[in-house]
């Protein structure tokens, strides 16, 4: 129904997104994974029709809505970066106005505000002021703004950012259960690939502004399915050993942590033998050896030689 | 717009401080500097070392018919000891064709006190010029003066008794209104800045429907607060201002408009909420100053800053409020000011709106 095709954005001398054709069918929940400063708020801005392209094109059923952008506005539900809510007014008082824009009023308008703060379990507490919410409330109610209109899409930029965990996992409950029950078409937007791969069905992944790979979550692991990754911990840090052990032939990829490191190596290799031959050697003790299969953040691994937090 | 327009009021009732703050101050600055004005005459004492006394107590007289001053005629050393204790800020020296100033310390009254006597003294010069050619000048003076041949019911600078009260009335109000404003509007920045100005537009209101909507909360905002401090100083404090109230309430709609297209223009212009918080008291101060509502006018000299006046909003509306609260003008003697007033709003608020959007398009 919405669909994105060679998207382009640039920004005096930075491409900020570059050549991005997405796609989004109803009903579906879709992951655009990706880095900080990949391009996946700008690509958003474009879609959502607050920012013009710089080439490309948006189309929701077909039509292209960067002249007249009405449809796609009622259609959407934007959920943004930054918590974009009144904070010296009330829970109850920004959902009011935010649904009064929409020309709700009356019995209506009151229904709907006890909907979406059901929705986002907050309904006890909705005449705080959000100021004084904690920050995975102040997100909560940043989604319930942008449910006042029932949209059919839900567009989120990475609405976990900075929040607890039992806010998040609320969040993310409410999400699911919104797209699995509801019907709802979500685009989910995060650098979180444990969130990506709980909650979407299909996956792009953005790096530089570019789509550098997508597919469903099957798919896209299987690019990986020739690997595996060995996870190993020790009883402290060794950093000659972990050099040691990255540079032994066949190792494709290492990553090491303070006292743990990963290793991406061919299915099939026998990496054990040698790997407790060298921390014999320098003495170390190894306290864990885990074989996993692969996550999203491998293939982003894989495919760009970095870690999504870097 | 309804919406916009009402959810502002709905952030006022949360947070109406700084707006109170500004009616406060207002009318604490008015009231206190004007009750210093309510006092007797200022005392003046007055001595000579040149002149004879029945001619010195002649010229306290004529001094004394000005009513602005109290002048006391005393000797010398005790002229003096007054202004050397601090009791008073000066005293007059009178002599024949002059006069001089013993000053002790600073005064705000000293410019008007020297002004007063330059007068004086010129006018009594000339007649005695003029008595030495036709003797029977000073009489035929005050009977022409008795039965003019044309009446001007104009008053003199000071206009009517509360002509300084209402002076600093409208300065103050004038002064104060702009903060009220200004900051009202810089909630459009903030809009911007959290990113419920996005939510809006996504939403069917539109672009215009949502500046007006802020636009027309800062008028009535800034409009209430002139209204209500008149009609405070008016009914409740018996300010005298004249006939024509509803005019004066007409001007300070005209001038509020103005305020607001200038505090538009300005947003436009500076787009960081911690530079506005700098840049709207200098401005406000600025204007204030220039313009006349911390002094009169008149007292202005500079060439340069009376042609920066001349493109000032507040130099209109003071001027406009002064002409008919003081001078019980009418409308037509207004209609230039206001005209001004709204054609300086009208160019603001179209290069204001005009440089917001398109600094959000690039
Ligand atoms: N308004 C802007 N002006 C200039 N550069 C921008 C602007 N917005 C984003 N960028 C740049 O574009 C790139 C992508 O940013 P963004 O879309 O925010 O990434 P993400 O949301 O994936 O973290 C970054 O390099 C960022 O610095
Ligand atoms: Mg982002």
């Amino acid at each position: 129904m919405l669909e994105t095709d060679k998207l382009t954005k640039k920004f005096k001398d930075t491409l900020a997104v570059d050549d991005v054709s997405l796609e989004l069918r109803k009903g579906e929940s879709v992951g655009l994974l990706g880095p900080n400063g990949a391009g996946k708020s700008t690509a958003i801005a474009m879609i959502s029709t607050l920012l013009k392209p710089s080439s490309g094109d948006v189309r929701l059923h077909g039509k292209s809505v960067l002249k007249d952008p009405g449809d796609m506005r009622r259609v959407l539900g934007v959920v943004p970066q930054k918590i974009a809510l009144y904070e010296e007014l009330s829970a109850y008082e920004n959902l009011k106005f935010f649904g009064r824009l929409y020309g709700l009023s009356g019995k209506k308008l009151e229904q709907r505000i006890g909907y979406v703060l059901d929705l986002v379990g907050l309904a006890d507490r909705k005449k705080e002021l959000v100021k004084h919410y904690s920050g995975g409330m102040q997100r909560r109610v940043n989604l319930a703004a942008a449910m006042m209109h029932e949209p059919e899409v839900l567009i989120m930029d990475e609405p976990t950012v900075g929040i607890d965990p039992q806010s998040r996992n609320h969040l993310l409950e409410t999400i699911r259960r919104l797209n699995r029950e509801e019907g709802m078409t979500v685009l989910y937007t995060s650098h979180y690939m444990e969130e990506v791969e709980k909650l979407c069905d299909r996956v792009y992944i953005m790096d530089h502004g570019k789509v550098i790979a997508q597919g469903t979550k099957e798919k896209l692991k299987a690019i990986l399915s020739d690997q595996e990754t060995v996870w190993i911990e020790f009883d402290q840090s060794y950093p000659e050993l972990f050099k040691k052990l990255s540079e032994i032939e066949g190792v494709q990829h290492a990553d090491a942590d303070e006292r743990s490191l990963k290793l991406i190596i061919p299915k099939g290799m026998r990496l054990l033998a040698s790997l407790f031959h060298e921390a014999e050697r320098h003495g170390a003790q190894v306290t864990n050896v885990h074989v996993q299969t692969p996550t999203l953040e491998d293939v982003f691994l894989r495919l760009t030689g970095r870690t999504l937090r870097d | 717009m309804k919406a916009v327009f009402l959810l502002q009021w709905r952030k006022f009732y949360r947070q109406p401080l700084l707006v109170l703050a500004m009616f406060v101050l207002t009318i604490i600055f008015v009231s206190v500097s004007a009750a210093g004005g309510e006092d007797e005459p200022v005392f003046v004492p007055v001595y000579t070392e040149s002149m004879k006394q029945e001619q010195a107590l002649e010229w306290v007289e004529r001094l004394n018919d000005e009513k602005q001053f109290a002048f006391k005629w005393m000797l010398p050393s005790e002229a003096r000891s007054y202004v050397a204790e601090g009791d008073v800020p000066q005293a007059v020296e009178l002599m024949e064709a002059d006069y001089r100033l013993l000053v002790g310390r600073e005064d705000p009254a000293r410019l008007a006190l020297d002004s007063m006597l330059r007068r004086v003294y010129s006018e009594e010069l000339r007649f005695e010029n003029a008595a030495q050619d036709v003797p029977e000048i000073r009489e035929l003076m005050d009977s022409a003066l008795s039965d003019p041949v044309l009446k001007l019911s104009a008053g003199s600078l000071q206009g009517n008794g509360d002509g300084d009260k209402l002076q600093l009335l409208f300065g103050m109000t004038l002064f104060f209104v702009i903060y009220t404003i200004m900051f009202s509007l810089v909630r459009i920045v903030d809009e911007k800045r959290t990113g419920t100005w996005n939510r809006m537009i996504l939403s069917p209101v539109r672009k215009w429907q949502m500046y007006f909507g802020h636009l027309g909360f800062s008028f009535l905002i800034g409009f209430s607060q002139i209204s209500l401090i008149f009609l405070l100083f008016r009914y409740a404090f018996g300010f005298e201002m004249g006939d024509r109230f509803w005019l004066l309430i007409a001007i300070a709609a005209c001038y509020t408009f103005s305020i607001v297209a200038l505090g538009l223009l300005i947003i436009s212009l500076i787009a960081k909420p911690q530079q506005l918080s700098a840049v709207i008291p200098i401005v406000a101060t600025g204007m204030a100053m220039v313009g006349g509502a911390f002094w009169p006018i008149e007292l202005v000299t500079n060439e340069v800053l009376l042609t920066v006046s001349k493109v000032l909003p507040i130099t209109y509306g003071l001027e406009a409020l002064t002409s008919v609260a003081v001078y019980g003008n009418g409308l037509p003697s207004v209609a230039t000011s206001l005209v001004m007033l709204l054609g300086f709003g009208g160019i603001c608020t179209a290069i204001g709106i005009r440089l917001l959007e398109w600094r959000s398009v690039s």
